[in-house]
């Protein structure tokens, strides 16, 4: 699914990030990358979603490589490829729910009606059935970050990008969000990315790394 | 349209001259017209001149051309009239005096009139109305007698023009009695009134882009007054012939509403030179045949008998039109309608004019 | 893999709709502001539109289609005997001479009076024909010396009807006339009589001369050829006149003033326009995050842009379309009650006609379109540039604040602006004066940032003891983008308003200062008569100088003389110039005046207009004079925009052989009592003249003056309130949106202890700060506007200077103002802010 080569990135100011990094996901594989604040988790998870630009390297997701990719180009594979879950949550408040998690689907032009039916059907599907109607401010910390993950599958793409979901939440809630979010991305059979700090959220992977100033190394 | 604002200002006059029947207040310092008097002898040169203190006057002529196309009939007249406005009024645009010509062209191949007038206050040189002698202009129409006694007549507009050269080849026909002509039963009904028959033509006609020399023969009736017809004259007929023998014969009469004749008169002059005034029951017009006009639904006697009576007994004449529409109709303008044309008869040629056979027109 | 081409409407659609349903009042403010501007440029094109239709009308209607005219240069007309040269000239089909007067009917209505021969006329001008209407036949009538013919405007306006008498006065004659009829080709609005042109001549004085000649051309004419054939032969009492001619001459005169209140509508939009801008940039600025948000879901950068433009069109299009109808309402009141010259005095009576401009609404619609999509370009491509990822961390205000705002453009912007201000006019018109000031304009705007920043770093340099206003001034000092948003709006808005109010107060002021030095006598006499000509006669002027009281007396006669073809006629002043009360208000000290040269003094629209310097000589087309004379001075003048020449009156007397003169001054003795000196003067006037005899106080006349004055500027007053209302709405809208926005700020701050009381104190020294920097860089930049128009603008427009007033007490109003709404506003909107609400926010998402 995701291959990546002798990737190296500096950030403004002319600190190294990460010089020779690689690492390959393969379909459906479960891959948690830990490292301490400021080793640069956060920037590999844009490089890896087409946000930023490596110095050097190469990025291949499905066999399309991102470094020959313009804007647009970029965006689109976003669009229909990728999903995101944030540590932040980031749900549109103006929108109910079932349109926050269709949202997805609408900008692949899909058909509305048919976007918010399967909206609608995903909301059961992590447990906030019937209430599609509700805005994210009458929702818990915990709740959204389900409607983020149903967002995040909804146009069942091929790889998730996640950056640190537990971090807003408690350990009880972050143990049930975690348990959903495997389960779902077990069911949809996506290969997923998580970037976390948590020991607890790390261990439901099928491959841990940590990521150090010489690149990924593999734990346990 | 110019024609239009025209004619209607024509009628405006024509009514002006009817003013003197309407029992109208007088107007403070209005004009004091002169009075047509019996016993009154007429003078030359001054009486070939106009009479301004009168309210009304014509110089008509009318006359056969002979063109190298064939026969036309033609007629140039120019009217004074003399408003009803504040003699007090120094401002030389004052319509003391109001000018107004009308000249119109029978042509039988068109088969029917074409004309015009014009109008306008006497001064400035512009248009006027000179005493002494016949010499009326209006703009650049003009009917002016010249030093050799023959006349010169001008006008025209952009379908035709006329330029003659008019001279008498007789003595004047002083009408009526020395030139007092009666027009009706009561003293104050007639005019001055004599006429210059077989007027030997000589000129151009312009028409249609050409210019042609023409001569041919013509009849200038100059007449005055401030008074004509009674109030209950609907309209009249009048007919001028030059006879080939040269004689000249002058015939009118006035009919009422209902187109009995009230009043007729006229004069015969023969070859000798002889004249003799044709009173009321002298004179009788018949009609021979009626025309009816496609356009105004009138019917005109186009062909009319014209009996007169002479000392040496009766004579017929039959008058037949070169043409029978020969209508002037302007009342779509507010103008009148009247037949005005070219006649020939059995040893002579002249023109007639039917007035009033649509509504009464009072004058 | 995913095509290109389409926008994902569906998405825009949700995240458009979304946002509006939640903040209402956001848009409604965006499209209000365009709907003003929109609504003032319509309004002020509207009512020009039927100021000029109404010239158009009146001329029209007075040439009566006419084919070429030849019009005398001053009302002293011309010698009738021009009208039969002209008329045989070849090329001329018809020449209708005209008598031409102003006059005055039943005592109070002015209207103007046609002698015509309607026998030429029917040829030449039918549509100036009366139409019989009184139920009589009299055909004399026509010609009668006491009939008229009366147009429905000249009959509202005295009060008569057909069939009824009135009294006409005109050149100092009256006369009663019968009304037989009406003039059915001319148009409403216009107060016109016919009667005879005889008629006219002998009632009216006006024997032996006429003012115009009307002419019919042969239709193969050469109009050109003709006219220069004829101009060469006319005397120099009459000139060749087209159409075309008389429409500059009557345009002109009003045009100045008309373009003038273009220009205030036009800035008008443009103020709204800006607070499209400024409501734009902030809703974007807010939306930032979500923005980022679907910028990483997959929305690509054009569709973005393309929402927002999208936005910034419907708020246009519901804007400008609102805008038209409420331009079109505004129109039709202003008309209504003003009058088409909004009050200018530039024409008399009767309500104009409206009529729907479809082209102007396009283009007035099609500009507020234009100031909103304008106001969305910075927003949308500043949202396009940003980068998702950055944003998605909600860094706040991506400009770093450690660099300082650069200066070099708005100085740029500036100096450009002050060398436009020295450009002279075109085509009379002052279109650098006007640029110079959107140039001022958009460099003190571009400055803001900067001059806010060094403002503040006044302050910073001393540490500040109160937390509040310590927080203020950190917070603007490092969100110098959003301050300056703030800033500009109130500086837009407070500039415009300042530039205007100093120049009406400086112009009301010259006008009040001049008034006084034109007025100096007590008691002003002046007949009633409409045009010139009449008036006290020399044996009654040498009587009532010598009435008991009168200490010094003073003649004056006004007479339009005609210097240019094209342009309105010059009032030419005869009047008594030395003497105590007899002196000009000069502009710089009097010339010598060369021995046996005439001298005359010429009034500053006149010297502007004709470029006339003192020291010139002139010839004066007097009807049959035309004198050499000497230009001893130049006069200030605000009562005659078209210019006014004054020459001594016993000079003129000499010249012309006319005595008469219309207007006297008076000045009294010590101690005399005014009304009696009145009543003393009244009996020695002929009678007759008494009766049409008008006093007045010269107090009661400054006050007139200053009215008039006052009315003419009601609509600038009103304008002026536009630009500033809407920047409050601005100031208040930016203020608020931006305190909405910290909520998340603020709990933090009472997270750490800060008090509720304080947290308020901050907001009300932050948005006080804002009012008081930008009230104060308002009223600069404001004064240095006001400088253009007063030394640029009006001089160029109308050919008048005045003296620079200053309206502190106006300044000081002002700037209270703008904190007590900046600052309050703050407050209202922050109240929210200390809600408990806000504490938890700190945990909350956005």
């Amino acid at each position: 699914m995701l291959t990546v080569t002798s990737l190296r990135k500096a950030v403004p100011g002319g600190r190294v990030l990460f010089q020779d990094l690689n690492l390959t996901v393969r379909n459906g594989q479960f891959v948690a990358i830990t490292g301490e604040s400021g080793v640069g988790k956060s920037t590999l998870l844009n490089l890896l979603a087409g946000l930023d630009r490596a110095d050097a390297g190469s990025v291949v997701i499905d066999g399309t490589a991102l470094e020959l990719l313009q804007d647009d180009e970029l965006t689109r594979l976003r669009r229909d490829r990728i999903g995101f879950v944030f540590q932040a949550f980031h749900v549109l408040p103006h929108l109910d729910l079932a349109h926050n998690v269709a949202l997805p689907l609408v900008l692949q032009k899909v058909d509305a009606h048919e976007a918010l039916a399967r909206a609608t059907g995903m909301l059961e599907a992590i447990g906030l059935g019937g209430r599609g109607a509700d805005y994210p401010r009458q929702l818990s910390g915990g709740e959204l970050q389900r409607i983020a993950i149903a967002r995040a599958l909804i146009h069942r793409p091929g790889l998730i990008l996640a950056d640190e979901p537990t971090g807003n939440l408690d350990p009880e809630t972050a143990a049930k969000v975690m348990a959903l979010f495997v389960d779902q991305v077990r069911e949809a059979g996506a290969s997923v990315v998580l970037v976390t700090h948590s020991p607890a959220s790390a261990a439901v992977a099928d491959r841990v790394l940590h990521l150090t100033r010489d690149g990924l190394v593999e734990h346990g | 349209m110019i024609r239009r604002r025209m004619t209607r200002w024509i009628l405006l006059v024509i009514w002006l001259v009817s003013c003197g029947f309407a029992q109208a207040p007088a107007r403070a310092e209005g004009p004091v017209y002169a009075d047509v008097l019996p016993g009154h002898s007429l003078t030359f040169p001054a009486d070939y001149g106009a009479h301004p203190d009168f309210r009304t006057e014509w110089w008509y002529v009318t006359g056969w051309l002979h063109t190298p196309d064939g026969p036309r009939g033609f007629q140039i007249t120019f009217f004074r009239s003399r408003p009803d406005v504040d003699q007090n009024n120094p401002s030389a645009f004052s319509p003391k005096q109001i000018i107004l010509a009308h000249v119109a062209l029978s042509d039988p191949k068109l088969g029917k009139l074409i004309d015009d007038q014009r109008i306008a206050r006497q001064g400035f040189g512009l248009a006027n109305a000179a005493t002494g002698d016949t010499a009326v202009v209006l703009d650049d129409w003009s009917l002016v007698r010249g030093a050799d006694d023959v006349y010169t007549a001008r006008a025209g507009t952009e379908a035709f023009g006329l330029n003659l050269h008019l001279r008498p080849t007789q003595a004047l026909l002083i009408q009526g009695d020395r030139g007092y002509s009666s027009k009706g039963a009561s003293a104050g009904e007639a005019s001055y009134y004599y006429s210059a028959p077989h007027l030997s033509v000589a000129g151009t006609l312009r028409q249609g882009g050409r210019t042609v020399e023409v001569s041919g023969d013509a009849w200038l009736d100059h007449e005055w007054s401030s008074s004509f017809l009674a109030a209950r004259s609907a309209g009249w007929d009048w007919t001028g012939l030059n006879l080939d023998d040269g004689g000249s014969l002058t015939a009118f009469q006035v009919r009422d509403a209902a187109g009995q004749p009230v009043w007729a008169g006229g004069s015969f002059r023969d070859a000798s030179g002889a004249t003799v005034v044709l009173r009321r029951d002298d004179v009788q017009f018949s009609t021979k045949r009626s025309w009816l006009s496609p356009r105004t639904g009138i019917h005109y006697p186009v062909v009319q008998t014209l009996t007169i009576k002479l000392p040496s007994g009766s004579r017929q004449f039959i008058l037949t039109p070169l043409f029978d529409d020969q209508e002037l109709d302007s009342r779509a303008t507010g103008g009148p309608v009247y037949w005005e044309g070219a006649v020939k008869t059995d040893g002579g040629k002249g023109y007639l004019e039917l007035v009033g056979y649509a509504t009464a027109v009072k004058i | 893999m995913g095509e290109r081409g389409s926008l994902p409407l569906v998405a825009m659609r949700w995240m458009i709709v979304s946002e509006w349903r939640t903040y209402p009042s956001r848009i409604a403010i965006a499209v209000l502001a365009i709907a003003l501007g929109v609504a003032l440029g319509f309004a002020v094109h509207l009512i020009n539109g039927s100021a000029l239709s109404e010239f158009d009308h009146a001329i029209q209607t007075v040439s009566g289609d006419a084919d070429l005219q030849v019009h005398a240069t001053s009302a002293a007309g011309f010698s009738e005997a021009l009208y039969p040269q002209m008329a045989h000239v070849s090329g001329i089909a018809k020449v209708s001479p005209v008598v031409e007067l102003h006059a005055q009917a039943q005592g109070h209505a002015a209207l103007t009076i046609l002698g015509l021969d309607v026998l030429s006329a029917a040829v030449v001008t039918p549509r100036l024909l009366g139409r019989r209407s009184d139920g009589q036949h009299d055909p004399s009538d026509f010609f009668s010396d006491s009939a008229i013919f009366l147009s429905a405007a000249a009959m509202q306006a005295s009060g008569r009807r057909v069939g009824q008498s009135i009294d006409i006065t005109s050149m100092g004659h009256s006369a009663s006339f019968r009304i037989i009829g009406d003039l059915p080709g001319i148009p409403a609005g216009q107060a016109i009589g016919v009667m005879d042109i005889a008629a006219a001549q002998w009632r009216f004085g006006q024997l032996g001369k006429l003012q115009r000649l009307d002419f019919r051309l042969a239709p193969d004419a050469d109009r050109a050829q003709l006219s220069s054939a004829l101009a060469s032969r006319l005397p120099l009492g009459a000139e060749i006149v087209t159409r075309h001619n008389e429409e500059t001459r009557s345009d002109s005169l009003s045009r100045a003033y008309r373009v003038n209140l273009d220009m205030l509508a036009l800035m008008a939009l443009l103020t709204g326009g800006f607070l499209v801008y400024s409501a734009q940039s902030l809703s974007v600025a807010r939306r930032r995050p979500q923005f980022a948000l679907i910028r990483v879901l997959g929305l690509e950068r054009r569709s973005l842009v393309a929402q927002i433009f999208l936005e910034a069109l419907v708020v246009g299009a519901v804007g400008a379309l609102g805008g038209l109808l409420l331009g079109l309402g505004l129109a039709a009141a202003a008309l209504h009650l003003l009058g088409s010259d909004l009050g200018g005095g530039y024409f008399s009576g009767g309500v104009p006609h409206l009529s729907f401009a479809p082209g102007a609404a396009i283009a007035f619609g099609a500009l507020g379109v234009a100031a909103s999509l304008v106001g969305g370009l910075l927003p949308a491509r500043d949202a396009a540039r940003s980068q998702p990822a950055l944003a998605l961390k909600n860094l706040g205000d991506a400009i770093d604040p450690r660099v300082h705002p650069r200066i070099r453009l708005a100085l740029l912007l500036v100096v450009l602006g002050a060398a436009g201000s020295l450009a002279p006019a075109v085509n009379g018109l002052p279109i650098f004066g006007y640029a110079s000031m959107a140039l001022l304009l958009a460099g003190g705007i571009a400055m803001m940032p900067w001059l806010a920043r060094t403002l503040l770093w006044i302050f910073l340099r001393r540490p500040i003891s109160n937390v509040s206003l310590s927080l203020a001034i950190q917070r603007l000092w490092g969100a110098p983008s959003q301050a300056a948003l703030a800033l500009s709006g109130i500086v837009a808005s407070t500039s415009l308003m300042i530039a205007m109010a100093v120049m009406v107060v400086s112009f009301r002021g010259s006008v009040e200062a001049w008034l006084y030095q034109v007025l100096p006598a007590d008691l002003y006499l002046a007949l009633d008569d409409s045009g010139v000509g009449g008036g006290f006669d020399a044996v009654t002027q040498n009587n009532m100088r010598h009435v008991e009281g009168v200490a010094w007396m003073g003649f004056m006669k006004e007479t339009p003389l005609r210097l240019a073809p094209d342009k309105p006629d010059v009032w030419l002043i005869a009047r008594t110039v030395d003497g105590p009360a007899g002196g000009l208000p000069l502009l710089s000290p009097g010339l010598a005046v060369p021995p046996n040269d005439i001298p005359v003094w010429v009034s500053e629209p006149a010297a502007g207009i004709y470029g006339i310097h003192p020291g010139d000589h002139l010839v004066l087309p007097i009807a049959g004079v035309t004198p050499r004379v000497f230009v001893a001075g130049i006069w200030r003048d605000y009562g005659r925009q078209q210019g006014s020449i004054v020459i001594d009156s016993d000079t003129y007397t000499r010249l012309t052989g006319d005595a008469r003169r219309s207007i006297a001054s008076v000045a009294l003795k010590k101690g005399a009592l005014a009304d009696a000196v009145i009543a003393r003067l009244r009996a020695v006037l002929p009678a007759g003249v008494a009766d049409h005899l008008s006093v007045s106080r010269s107090q009661e006349i400054r006050s007139k003056g200053i009215a008039a004055f006052d009315r003419s500027f009601a609509i600038t007053y009103l304008l002026e309130a536009i630009p500033i209302l809407v920047g409050l709405i601005g100031v208040a809208a930016t203020v608020s949106a931006q305190t909405l926005a910290r909520i998340k700020e603020f709990g933090m701050l009472r997270h750490i202890g800060v008090l509720r009381l304080q947290i308020v104190a901050m907001l009300i020294a932050e948005g006080a700060l804002l009012g008081a920097i930008g009230g104060i860089a308002g009223i600069g930049l404001g004064l240095a506007m006001s400088q253009i128009l007063i030394r640029v603008v009006n001089p160029q427009s109308f050919h008048w200077t005045m003296d620079t007033r200053i309206p502190w007490l106006l300044f000081i109003i002002v700037i209270v103002a703008l904190i007590v709404a900046a600052g309050g506003t703050a407050l209202f909107a922050g109240r929210r802010a200390l809600s408990t609400a806000a504490v938890t926010a700190v945990r909350e998402d956005w």
